[in-house]
């Protein structure tokens, strides 16, 4: 593990800036912060906009590397850090910046973790669709910057769907806004999607408002099992082909099953999990259209324990295997066939296991992948994995046992011309100085 | 290089066909459907995407203006070109270039007319979602430019929740493209950045939008209101019942009455206003919300709810909205539309506010707006030849949506920001926030060739513009 040193002045600055009780800088404190291979010299926990924008003037002054830090739930992501100088925490910035119920709209800081805004807008009947693993723990600004989402994206919508405004300090420690506080607003560049996905390396996200939806009054859960994946799929279809509108539409891979289940023995089915809402006479008829596929149905405490489980996936699994390499894919619809079936085919000829989930209604795919014998190589059966994406298709590495670390940049993909992002990101973070070495380039 | 040059230039890109230059064919492209105008120096029309790659290239090289346009519906401004600018018209380019109805979408090129492609899919049994009132003219290019809305973003979104993939020509003349046809991708989303973003970074060559499933059954519901604040109210109070409409607009009374005169759609010609309400998808789900949203109206003080009985009377309702600004278009010599946004439960006040700016400036406005969502559209009728009255249409503009400002909202919900109210941003921005705004337009268009006097305020697009170019930088790199 590599200790940065960062110039004295900067611990002094920090200080004057946030005051000393927010910086800290003993290493023995900061053993928990290591951040993929990289330990901090120092972290600190400005409570403003204002402070953070003093922080990276002085970052972006001595090019000093900085990593923003909410619920540390996703640090694990990406490439290797080099170095890092200063670990930013959200923790402070939690204010409701506006909330009104009728508007059904609400911003909040980004260091508010997703579970206490969900909780405080269900006071109101009212639902917010983000659904990170780990809500307790997930921020806001967190939550923003991986782009990540659960399953209620197949009916909700991605973040970028009902973000409706940000507020940011950009790498050069100015302020920045996009969007508001309203649903409908095409006022300047849509900075929402910009720094949605953007891995904190463009900008720190300071704040965001959100739509939000009325909490459905009844939901059911549906669940059919099927042989193969090709079965599985072809479910998918029907359901899409169909008048209905389910909320959550998963399929979840025999391995993934079991980890769902807390269950050593791995099931043999592949399942999809169909999650419906609406009044009886909806119900019952979503109950007619599933046809005799449906094995059983999830109503009340069950039901929301298994969508808890869904959405904590990507954490449970580093629990449950702890070598395994988590993937997230994004796959046109006609993609995710070939890809599940590569995964069982490489899988299979190459001693490793999968354990995949994912909204296949939205072509969002998490895979877990880990190897049964000492000779697998699983970042050759990942990386094979990439080779065999087409056109849009992309993956990103969510994490990644360290001692695979060194092949990362290798495995990833994406559509978007890679020097359209450099100049993005050279105008909002000319010097590097947020994140560096963890995204793409 | 001048301009004679670039035109014999342009001639041998695309033919002496596609290129016009003749004062009485310029004039044609000297507005929008907005209030603004000026005459560009060259109106060019490429046919493919090489073409505009190599009309990019010439209008950087010779620094004269390049100026994207559809169907020149727009309402901002945004598709005017400086005077002696290049209109490059996507009218050729109007191809639908793929349908994947298993991966529910389409790939088009920018000139394709917005119902078109609904009406290509039909028989898929899908539709492209965003539905402006001018979806029998405007174009998905244009859409992509402004992020335009319509009635049913209500439930849909707008274009942006629309298009996951776009090819884009960079002012070098570079084709690149950002996004495809999966829902999200890894990377930067550059796409959702570039929708919107009013021809200021690139241009579209093609488009890669989502295509959604005719839902099964649709209801219109009209509800008539003895007054603009008793349907006001119903509108946060039908969402806070948990009912999500797809469509909920609003017509006041004189406005009602304008549009029946013009189009017979059976509006009531007593009414102090009315709301058009529209709810989408599952059999059932729609019958029982229906009943909820009536029940509602009713309870806010609405005289009668009438249901669409048949697909002819739904068609007739929704011809009075698409038709309304040519209705009241029929009264005066002008008429300027705003497109300011309120939260929804600040619609009650915004509307007196309106009515109180009417007064104080003599002015007829109408109120005909995308209620659902705040969006809001007061018509003010003018004449364009009363150079005083034009600046009273102008001030009262800025008085209400400074009164949109105040109330957090915002200067438009769907029809982009342009020339018209680029001077406006400040009030909605701060210094700081547009100068973060201006550095990204820059690493992509530095030199301002693309689309410039638009979105961003005047000052600043002067200072930036003698600084140092970022894209001076993209060009060493191999950009």
């Amino acid at each position: 593990v590599s200790i940065a040193t960062s110039p004295l002045h900067v611990a002094n600055d920090l200080r004057e800036i946030c005051g000393a009780a927010h910086v800290i800088e003993y290493p023995a404190q900061l053993g928990q912060h290591k951040i993929l291979g990289a330990m901090s010299a120092i972290a600190v926990e400005p409570a403003s906009a204002e402070e953070i924008a003093a922080i990276l003037r002085v970052a972006h002054e001595d090019g000093l590397n900085i990593v923003p830090a909410g619920g540390l739930t996703q640090q694990q992501a990406g490439n290797s850090l080099n170095q890092v100088d200063i670990l930013l925490h959200s923790s402070r910035i939690t204010q409701v910046e506006h909330y009104d119920p009728g508007d059904l709209t609400v911003g909040v800081g980004a260091g508010c973790t997703v579970a206490q805004l969900t909780s405080m807008v269900e006071a109101d009947g009212l639902f917010f669709a983000g659904d990170p693993p780990l809500p307790g723990r997930a921020t806001i600004g967190g939550m923003l910057a991986s782009g990540i989402s659960g399953p209620q994206r197949h009916g909700y919508g991605g973040l970028r769907d009902y973000c409706i405004g940000i507020r940011f300090v950009t790498g050069d420690g100015r302020k920045g806004r996009g969007g508001g506080r309203v649903v409908k607003n095409v006022a300047g560049y849509d900075m929402m999607k910009l720094l949605i996905g953007s891995w904190g390396t463009l900008a720190i996200i300071t704040g965001a408002s959100f739509k939000l939806f009325p909490t459905p009054r009844q939901t059911r859960t549906f669940v059919a099992e099927f042989a193969t994946a090709a079965d599985a799929i072809e479910y998918r279809n029907a359901v899409l082909r169909s008048p209905l509108s389910p909320i959550c539409l998963e399929v979840v891979s025999p391995e993934g099953g079991a980890i769902l289940c807390g269950e050593r023995q791995s099931a043999k089915a592949w399942s999809i999990y169909l999650r419906a809402a609406g009044s009886d006479s909806v119900l019952t008829r979503y109950r007619r259209e599933l046809g005799s596929t449906i094995l059983r149905e999830m109503e009340d405490r069950a039901e929301q324990d298994v969508w808890r489980a869904i959405r904590d996936f990507p954490q449970t699994i580093r629990e449950t295997h702890p070598d395994a390499l988590l993937l997230s894919l994004y796959l046109p619809l006609t993609d995710v066939l070939p890809t599940l079936q590569n995964l069982e085919s490489l899988g299979a000829s190459n001693g490793a296991k999968f354990a995949a989930i994912g909204r296949i209604g939205v072509g969002h795919l998490l895979v877990g992948l880990w190897p049964t014998g000492s000779q697998t190589s699983v970042a050759a059966i990942a990386s094979t994995l990439r080779d065999r994406l087409l056109g849009s298709a992309s993956l990103n590495v969510l994490h990644c046992p360290d001692e695979m670390r060194s092949q990362f940049t290798e495995w990833r993909k994406t559509p978007t011309h890679l020097e359209s992002m450099r100049a993005v990101k050279r105008a909002l973070d000319p010097k590097d100085i947020l994140n560096r070495g963890r995204f793409i380039f | 290089m001048g301009l004679p040059e670039v035109i014999g230039d342009l001639c041998k890109i695309v033919g002496r066909d596609a290129v016009l230059d003749r004062p009485e064919d310029l004039m044609l492209y000297e507005y929008d459907a907005g209030v603004r105008r000026s005459t560009p120096g060259v109106v060019v029309f490429p046919q493919t995407t090489q073409h505009v790659s190599g009309i990019m290239q010439l209008a950087s090289a010779a620094a004269i203006p390049i100026v994207a346009r559809g169907a020149g519906t727009g309402l901002s401004g945004g598709a005017i070109s400086p005077n002696g600018g290049i209109v490059i018209a996507f009218s050729r380019m109007n191809r639908i270039l793929e349908v994947d109805a298993e991966n529910r979408c389409a790939v088009v090129q920018p000139g394709v007319v917005n119902l078109q492609l609904s009406e290509h899919v039909s028989h898929l049994g899908l539709y492209f979602a965003p539905d402006p009132s001018s979806q029998k003219a405007c174009t998905i290019g244009g859409n992509v430019a402004e992020n335009s809305g319509g009635p049913h973003t209500l439930l849909h979104g707008v274009t942006v929740n629309h298009v996951t993939g776009v090819e884009v020509v960079l002012p070098s003349g570079e084709i690149v493209q950002f996004g495809g046809k999966a829902a999200e991708s890894y990377g930067y989303d550059l796409t959702g950045f570039f929708v919107g973003s009013e021809g200021t970074i690139g241009i579209a060559t093609a488009i890669t939008v989502k295509l959604l499933r005719k839902p099964e059954m649709v209801a219109t519901l009209l509800a008539i209101f003895e007054s603009v604040d008793d349907a006001a109210r119903t509108v946060s109070a039908i969402t806070a019942e948990g009912i999500t409409p797809a469509a909920l607009e609003m017509f006041d009374g004189w406005t009602l009455r304008t549009v029946e005169a013009f189009c017979h759609a059976g509006y009531p010609l007593d009414a102090g206003a009315v709301l058009l309400i529209e709810l989408e998808g599952l059999r059932e789900a729609v019958e029982e919300q229906s009943i909820a949203a009536s029940d509602v109206c009713l309870r806010q003080k609405a005289r009668e709810v009438r249901r669409a009985k048949i697909e002819e009377e739904r068609t007739l309702l929704w011809k009075g909205r698409k038709m309304a600004f040519a209705a009241l278009g029929r009264l005066s010599p002008s008429y300027y539309t705003q497109d300011g946004v309120v939260p929804r439960s600040k619609i009650p006040g915004v509307l007196e506010h309106i009515s109180q700016v009417a007064q104080r400036y003599a002015l007829t406005i109408g109120n005909i707006f995308h209620a659902g969502d705040g969006n809001l559209h007061p018509l003010i009728l003018f004449d364009m030849r009363d150079a005083e009255q034009f600046r009273c249409v102008l001030a009262a503009s800025r008085d209400i949506m400074q009164y949109c400002i105040d109330v957090g909202g915002s200067i438009t919900g769907e029809h982009g920001v342009g020339l018209e109210k680029r001077d406006l941003m400040p009030l909605l921005f701060t210094d700081e926030d547009l100068d973060v705004m201006t550095s990204l337009r820059n690493a992509f268009n530095g030199a301002g060739v693309l689309n410039p006097e638009k979105m961003l305020p005047a000052p600043r697009m002067c200072r930036e513009i003698s600084g140092p170019s970022s894209n001076a930088v993209l060009a060493q790199e191999g950009m």
